[in-house]
Order: structure tokens, then sequence, then C-alpha cells
């Protein structure tokens, strides 16, 4: 028993040891022509490797799960040792151009005829996302945000089209809320950040002034924090922070919502006995219009990549509409390249002619330093605090004012 | 031949890797606390400027780090005992009988201390959901309203320290009955004889014996509740509005969400000097008990 | 006699109370367990069906089969597998060094002990950056070592050696020191031996962390195929559409391997806590 017991330890301390000595001897492959590196965010990275399996370019695909995106940009970009490209969210664009960890463009687009901005919709391309006057990323795939209603219970409660200003939205989430208990009308997500964007914008207002700093103390703000917390005090939205939306969206809970295309994605896929009782239309309009947001990820090149060629070819081949719509087909996320986006066949579909006719409007969040921690999350403490807590308004937004006061997108 | 450095060749490679990992870190976390130091430095280490006790001033007046070292006291003062008192109840309860199912039982007891905390985040997040969760199915049958488990700012805190609690038991339950085994059987026969029942035997005999052990799993226990994370990260990400914002959780959240790191790194150097401080005095204490 | 009779038939009451709490209590912590395996088996429509089913109405094994096939869950298995293993050469050296610290009498033992246990007050965000930093200067980072060495060693296992190496009998080495016994082949052929239970608390322990770990597999790993378990756990958490029986079956598949090595081991585990002086 005692020698099993020594002859075991000793067995596992020489595999440990070998395996110790053979991974060093065996560092990830640096040299110039290996498969270039690419990080993807969430998805399980198959899907982008059939998309440019026909390239000809060799990709090593590592996926990079949501809840961790922080730690392993940080980690990178303090090492100087990242991918070759790298998908990132927008909100963070400005943040990493910053870090120097994005390489800029400008002088590679002549080369590369398909990642010229006028290829873009201009709300997200050229100026709309350059960082100190440079391009640092390419736009990938798109996302807005519109209203979905579940036109059958709408119908049923004497709605007979989705509301088209928030103000109807508002009196009509009322009515439905009214069913009974455990119903709502409308359902605000508590982590959404960008949903008081959207109605400061669609009120006519922004939340940038005129030298670029960050502003809330201004009328259409306020209109936008009367709407917000109104649905909440008209008891319209759920309370909870973990409301399913989209199985909220299923049961009928609440049939109306602000959401991207994936949402459309999810009800068509799990509850197709639902075609025909649904629909998207455009985000409700304030005095502003119907102004949403352009969300979605860009692609950029790692500073110092030894494959700056091959990166930028990879670059092209994505960018070229066939590649585009390729995507949208295996993922449901949509183009970004103007044609891609005017496609005929893509828009056969009633609620992609949706998004691609917000898309038109839209525009991207401002691009400020760290716009998710920074500005993000105070909004949304400020918001929800009034709303679910019966915070001071005054106070609480005297708070995002002063904790926001000083960042500027210059 | 008895060589001088023979112990040092034992301990070094051990003391090489905690020195690398453990010890030289918090240094370097100190160094950075005196700078303002952010993500542009790595773009240019110009950018970083020595600006002295600056970030200890600016943390001092920020209400939300005080708001972490508040919810992180309020844990671990109602967590230290919880975890304490349940696994050693557990363990005296387990260890009154040496039948099989007895034994058996442990197993259940212990599953929680190896569950990977990424699928205990899943697994919890489902059974709290306040739409479709088990737990609100359940008081739905007895009649009870929807509870908002992870949602109300109270209930959010005493949600998230439960599961901790729950994930904590296992491990001390172990170290538990491995001190229970310590326990000499023949006084407990003696005191049988003088006609003690259970309780007095369990309180006047036995809990005394384990003196050490209580001591052992009190100071871990301490400590993990101070640098608490896991679970309100998984579960709220320290919301609902700061509630179950720990102050590793702020930490991380200036650091790796913020990118400040000069900022961080002080509050870094603050909670360990708070950690530091109360395992001090936890040892004094105990030093004291064995005086007397 | 009467008496012995009512005292016996007392305590059989007790024991049977006792065990029916405990078994109750025991079902109430396995609950999320048992859960858990229920939903790997589910459909994915039935998984997220209001009121919730707790056994399977329509059990399926769709999900492991996605999980090894679709998936690369194989892969991050042996990867896993290969930490835990590299964690065993830190059992090693950490035995040595508890060895040392309670056998030996040598200059700086005491302020090192010291270190040993401040280094278990650290917060881990403290040590991350730096941390990375090191081991991308050294060349670690997308290697297996560079995973496993940040953990490799503990504090609180050192103190646990120190304490359970206290107790073996100091004239045991002398006597193999007189037989001519290097050092090194005394603490390999007396001193690991007669440490035996304290070795299978750390086995267990070592397995537990290798086999959970999560955070540097994420942040050292530049290459998907060096992700462990935990990691590819994580990737399953997208944003939006969720996969409820897919991550339980993947859950699953972490959770049960752990357990049967607690299974085989928690006889020892217990024993190597109670002679490690914790009473």
């Amino acid at each position: 028993m005692k020698r099993t017991a020594q002859a075991a330890i000793a067995v596992m301390t020489a595999a440990g040891m070998t395996l110790a000595m053979s991974a060093c001897s065996t560092p990830a492959a640096e040299e110039t022509t290996g498969p270039l590196t690419v990080w993807v965010m969430g998805d399980s990275g198959t899907n982008f490797e059939k998309l440019v399996a026909g390239s000809g370019i060799a990709v090593d695909v590592v996926a990079i799960p949501w809840d961790s995106i922080d730690e392993k940009l940080t980690t990178a970009v303090a090492s100087g040792s990242g991918p070759d490209i790298l998908q990132i969210g927008l909100s963070k664009l400005r943040t990493f151009a910053d870090a120097g960890a994005l390489l800029p463009l400008d002088d590679e687009i002549a080369n590369h005829p398909a990642l010229d901005p006028a290829n873009f919709p201009a709300g997200i391309s050229g100026t709309a996302t350059s960082v100190g006057g440079q391009i640092v990323s390419i736009p990938w795939t798109s996302d807005t945000r519109v209203l979905f209603t579940r036109t059958d219970i709408l119908a049923a409660n004497g709605i007979d089209s989705p509301p088209a200003t928030w103000d109807e939205l508002r009196a009509d989430a009322k009515i439905l809320a009214a069913r009974g208990d455990g119903q709502y009308g409308y359902y605000i997500p508590q982590w959404d950040a960008p949903l008081p964007i959207e109605m400061t914008w669609s009120m006519g207002g922004d939340v940038i002034d005129a030298n670029g700093n960050v502003n809330f103390d201004t009328p259409a703000f306020q209109k936008a924090v009367d709407l917000y917390t109104g649905l909440y005090a008209d008891g319209s939205v759920p309370v909870n922070g973990d409301f399913d939306q989209t199985q909220g969206f299923i049961s009928g809970v609440a049939p109306m919502l602000v959401s991207g295309p994936y949402l459309g994605k999810g009800v068509a896929d799990s509850a197709p006995e639902l075609d025909g009782k649904w629909q998207a239309s455009p985000l409700p309009a304030g005095d502003g219009g119907s102004i949403s947001l352009f969300a979605g990820s860009n692609l950029g090149v790692w500073y110092n990549t030894d494959q700056k060629e091959a990166s930028l070819a990879l670059l092209d081949y994505i960018s070229q509409p066939e590649q585009q719509l390729a995507w949208y087909d295996m993922t449901g996320e949509l183009p970004t390249v103007s044609t891609a986006l005017e496609d005929a066949t893509l828009n056969s579909d009633p609620n992609v002619k949706v998004y691609t006719d917000q898309l038109a409007t839209a525009k991207v969040l401002p691009l400020v330093s760290n716009w998710d921690g920074a500005v993000g999350t105070e909004l949304l403490n400020a918001l929800n605090a009034i709303a679910l807590t019966g915070a001071d308004r005054k106070a609480s937004l005297d708070t995002l004012y002063s904790k926001t006061a000083g960042l500027s997108i210059n | 031949m008895r060589n001088r450095l023979t112990p040092y060749l034992f301990v070094s490679p051990a003391m090489l890797l905690l020195i690398t990992f453990g010890i030289f870190p918090i240094f370097v976390a100190a160094v950075i606390s005196t700078t303002n130091m952010n993500i542009s430095a790595f773009a240019n280490w110009n950018n970083v400027k020595f600006i002295g006790v600056d970030n200890y001033t600016k943390l001092f007046a920020d209400p939300d780090f005080w708001q972490a070292i508040g919810n992180t006291g309020l844990f671990a003062v109602f967590g230290v005992p919880a975890i304490v008192l349940l696994s050693l109840g557990v363990a005296l309860l387990l260890n009154h009988s040496r039948s099989w199912f007895f034994r058996a039982l442990r197993a259940f007891y212990f599953i929680p201390a190896i569950t990977a905390i990424v699928a205990i985040s899943l697994v919890w997040g489902y059974l709290y959901n306040t739409q479709f969760g088990l737990l609100n199915y359940l008081l739905s049958l007895v009649g009870v309203p929807q509870v908002q488990w992870l949602s109300d700012p109270t209930l959010a805190k005493f949600s998230v320290a439960l599961v901790a609690v729950w994930r904590g038991t296992g491990l001390n339950i172990i170290i538990f009955l491995a001190a229970l085994q310590g326990v000499p059987k023949e006084y407990l026969e003696a005191a049988s004889i003088d006609g003690a029942g259970e309780w007095k035997k369990t309180f006047s005999i036995v809990i005394p014996l384990l003196r050490f052990a209580i001591f052992f799993v009190s100071v871990t226990t301490t400590i993990s509740w101070l640098q608490f994370f896991d679970e309100p990260f998984v579960l709220t990400d320290g919301g609902p509005l700061g509630a179950t914002t720990s102050a590793s959780i702020f930490l991380y959240k200036e650091g790796f969400r913020l990118n400040q790191f000069g900022y961080a790194s002080a509050g870094s150097i603050v909670l360990f000097a708070i950690i530091a401080v109360i395992t001090l005095i936890q040892l004094r204490l105990r030093r004291a008990d064995d005086d007397y | 006699m009467t008496t012995d009779r009512t005292h016996a038939r007392r305590r059989r009451t007790l024991t049977v109370t006792i065990g029916v709490a405990l078994g109750i209590g025991a079902l109430i912590t396995a609950f999320p367990f048992l859960w858990m395996l229920g939903t790997a088996f589910k459909p994915q429509r039935e998984s997220v069906t209001f009121p919730p089913t707790i056994v399977p109405q329509a059990p399926t094994l769709e999900w492991f089969n996605t999980l090894f096939t679709e998936l690369d869950f194989g892969r991050y298995l042996i990867n896993t597998v290969l930490v835990v293993l590299i964690g065993f050469v830190g059992l090693l050296l950490m035995a040595m060094a508890g060895y040392a610290f309670a056998k030996f009498d040598f200059r700086g033992r005491k302020w090192m002990f010291f270190l040993v246990l401040a280094t278990m007050m650290i917060p881990i965000q403290v040590t991350m950056i730096p941390t990375y930093l090191i081991l991308n200067g050294m060349k670690l980072t997308n290697t297996l070592v560079g995973i496993a060495l940040p953990t490799l060693v503990s504090g609180f296992s050192i103190f646990l050696f120190r304490q359970f190496m206290t107790t073996i009998p100091t004239e045991m080495l002398e006597a193999a020191r007189l037989d001519g016994a290097g050092e090194f082949r005394t603490f390999w052929q007396i001193v690991l031996p007669m440490s035996k239970p304290i070795l299978a608390v750390q086995v267990v322990l070592t397995f537990i962390s290798g086999w959970n770990s999560f955070l540097w597999p994420l942040i050292i790993a530049s290459d998907q195929k060096l992700y462990t378990l935990s990691v590819g756990l994580a990737l399953l958490n997208q944003q939006l559409a969720v996969n409820p029986s897919l991550q339980m079956a993947a859950a699953s598949v972490m959770v049960i391997p752990i357990l049967i090595v607690f299974i085989v081991f928690q006889r020892y585990v217990i024993q190597g806590f109670a002679l490690s002086g914790l009473k």
C-alpha cells in the first residue's frame, strides 16, 4: 500500500514535469507566416472559421467569454502581446485606441478599397468612429434598436398598430399592464445604458455639448428621464432586474420592448408558433424623430502584429458584401457594408427592412474614453435609483452631472 | 553529511514561487498606488506621474468605496458565524453515528465546495430567477407572491451571501469532522458513566477540545469573507445599485472596467491592510486565550 | 436494567432523528446539483418551461453529444487534466517546504513562514496584472505551465503540511540519516510515506483548484486550444440566446469527476485533517 502510494506520487510528479518541459519548449507560434490569431467575442468561433475558410488565409480563432472581455483585453494591452485581429465593441473602442492597442489604418485604406469608409454608412465609418483623427477599426457587424410588439395582444386590447411615438407607447403600455397581476406593457432592461440615450436623441437632444463635453443637464434629457421613470411610475414595466426579455415577450407578459435583431431571431427560433403575431417597427419618435442606436462591433488590427498584410487582406475579404451576407445567414448579425445592407434579398424580410431603415438615421454612442464604466454605469445608477428605490430625482441627477463632468470626446 | 543548505533547498522552490506570485505583486501595487497610472500608460510610459498619496485621499472621500467596505463588513459579520456554526453543527451531527448512512451523507454536504463557480452561477441564477425560477415557483404553490431574490437591494445581499455560505461549509465540515476524530473516546465514556447527556457531553467536552479547529476555521473564513468576490461577481455583478459590491468587486471594477490602476492599487493596499490587521487581532486573542 | 434499555431506546430514537434531519439537510444542500443534472437531460423547450419540471419528462443525451462533437469539450477536458497534473508538481514542492518548516531550524525560518501566512491575506485582484506581466516576461504566456504556475503553491497548503509534519517523530529521521540516507532520500522514503493522510487532503485540494481553474487559463491562453472546462463553460453563457440544458450538461461534465475523486479519497481526507493537529 505504501509502495503504491509512493509510486503513484512519483508517476504524477514525473508526468507533471515532463508536461512542464514539453510545454516550455513549444511556445506560441510567433513566426510571421503562421495562421492569424483572431479574437472574437462570445461566439464559439466555429462560425468565423467557416466564414473565412474561402479566403485562403489560415486563422486561429479564439472565442472570449462575454463576461471576461475586460480582463483579457487589459492583460493583453499591458503585455503588448495580443492577437493579430480582434473584434471590439464600439463602447470599448476609444479605451483601447487610447491605450495604443489598435493599429491606425488610414494609410492602408488606399491599398484595400473594400475598407474605404465610403463603403459604410456615415454613422459608423470615417470620422464617426475615428479616435484622435485616425481610423483604428473597420465596421464589421451592425446592430440597432427597434420596437418589438406582440400585435396579437395589442389588437386584443384595442390597439391597432404599434405605437409610433413615445407618448403613444406610454399610454399603450398602461393599457396593457392593466390586463392583470404580473402582466406588463413594456420592458426596460435595467442594464441597458443606451436606452436613455436613445430616448434623449429622440427628444431632439444630445448628451454631448457643442464643445464635445458630456452634458446631461439639458431639457431633452429631462424629458427622457420623465419618460423612463414615468414608465415605472405607471406600473407598466417589471421591476425585477433578472426579467428574461425573450421569455417575457414569448409568454406575452411584456408584449412591447425595444431590443435588437437578436431578439427577433430568438423569438423566431424558439417560438415559431408565434409567426405573424409579432413584428418589429421603428423606434418610437419624440420631438426629434426616431433616432436609434448604431451598435455592433468593429474589427481592429493589433498594433504590433507581425502579419499586417495578411490581417488587412482578411479584413478586406470579410468586408466584401457577399461575405457580409453570408455572415448574416449564419448568425443573424446584420452587415455593415452599405451595398450589403441594401441587398434586395436581405430586405425582403419585413423585419430586416425595419432594421436597415432604422440604421440609416442611427447614431453611435459618444466615443468617450471608457463610456460603459464612466458614463453608462452612472447613468443607470441614477435612473434606476429614482425609478426603483424612489431616490430623490434632483439629488440623483446632480450626482450624475458631477460624476460625468469633465468627460469629453476630445 | 548534515548540510546547512538542506532546509534552504527544501523551501526555496516553493518560496520562490510564493514570493514571485504572492508577495512581489503587493509591492508592485504599493508603488503603482502612488501614481496616476491608467491604461494609457501602456501606450506611453510618460503618461504615468507620481502623485503621492492623492489616490488614498480620493479613496477615503469616495462614497462608493465606503459602501463597498460597509458591505464587506456586513457580509463578514453575518457570514463568518453562519459558516462556522453551520459547519460545526453539521459536523457534530454527522459524527453522531458511524453507520454507512452517515458516512454516505458526507459527500452530499461536500458537493457545493467542489462545484466550479461558473457552474454555481448558472444553477443559482436559474433558481433565483424572479419569473421562471424554481424558488419562486415553490413559494407560489403556498401563495407567496414573487420574491425579487437578486433585484431587491436588501434581499440581494442575503441571496448572494446564502450561496457563499452554501459553498463555504463543505470544506469546513470536513475539517471539523477530522478534528472530532481527535476527541478521545475515554473522555466521553467517562462522562457517560457520570450520567452526562448528549448535550452536556457536546458542550462541556467536545467543543472545548475543538478550540483550535474552531479558531483555524474562523480565521480562514474571515479572510475569505473579506476577499468576498466570486458569488456577487457572477450573480449580480455587484448590483443592484451597488448593494452587493464588496471591496474586492469595487477594486476589480476600478482596475479592469475603468482601468484606473493607480486608484485600484491604493484600494487593494487598504484592503490588504484591513485583512492583515483583523487576522493579527484574531491571532492575539487566541494567544490571550491560551494564556488563560 | 430497565433504565439501560430505555437509555438504549432513547439513544436509538436520537440517532434516527438526527439521521432524518441530516438526510433532509443533505438533500437541500445537494438540490442545486441534482437539479443541474436533471436539466442536463431535458430538451431545450422543457428547460425553460414554467412551471419548471424537476425530473426530465423526455430525457435526451443530445447535449452531451453536442459538447463533445460540435464543441471542443474533449480538448478542454484534456487540458484540464493536464493542468491538474502540473498542479501535483506544486504539491511536491509544498510538501518539501512544509517539511523544512517543520523539521529544520534555520536562519530566516520565522520570517519566511510569516511570508507564507501573509500570502493567504492578499486579494487576487492585486496580483493579477503583475503576475501576468511576470509570466509574459518569462515567455510563459500561451503555455499550460503559465496557466498552472500562479496557483502552483499556496500558503494554506504549506501551512497544513507543516502542521502535519511536525508530528513525525524526529528520531525516525535521525535513524535514516545514521543509515547513510541522503536528505532527499529521507524525505522521499520516510517523510512522504508517513504523510499519506495529509497528501490525500492535498490531492483533493489540488484537484479541486486545478479542475476549476478559470481566471489564468482565460488570461494566459491566447489560443483556444489551451482553454479549460471552466472557460469552455463560460463561453456557453451568451448574452441573450442561452440554452440552459446545454449549459447544465457542461456543468455536470465538470462536477462529476471531482465528486468521484472526493468519494474515493474522503476517508483519507478526514484522517489527514485529523492528524495534522487540527483539534
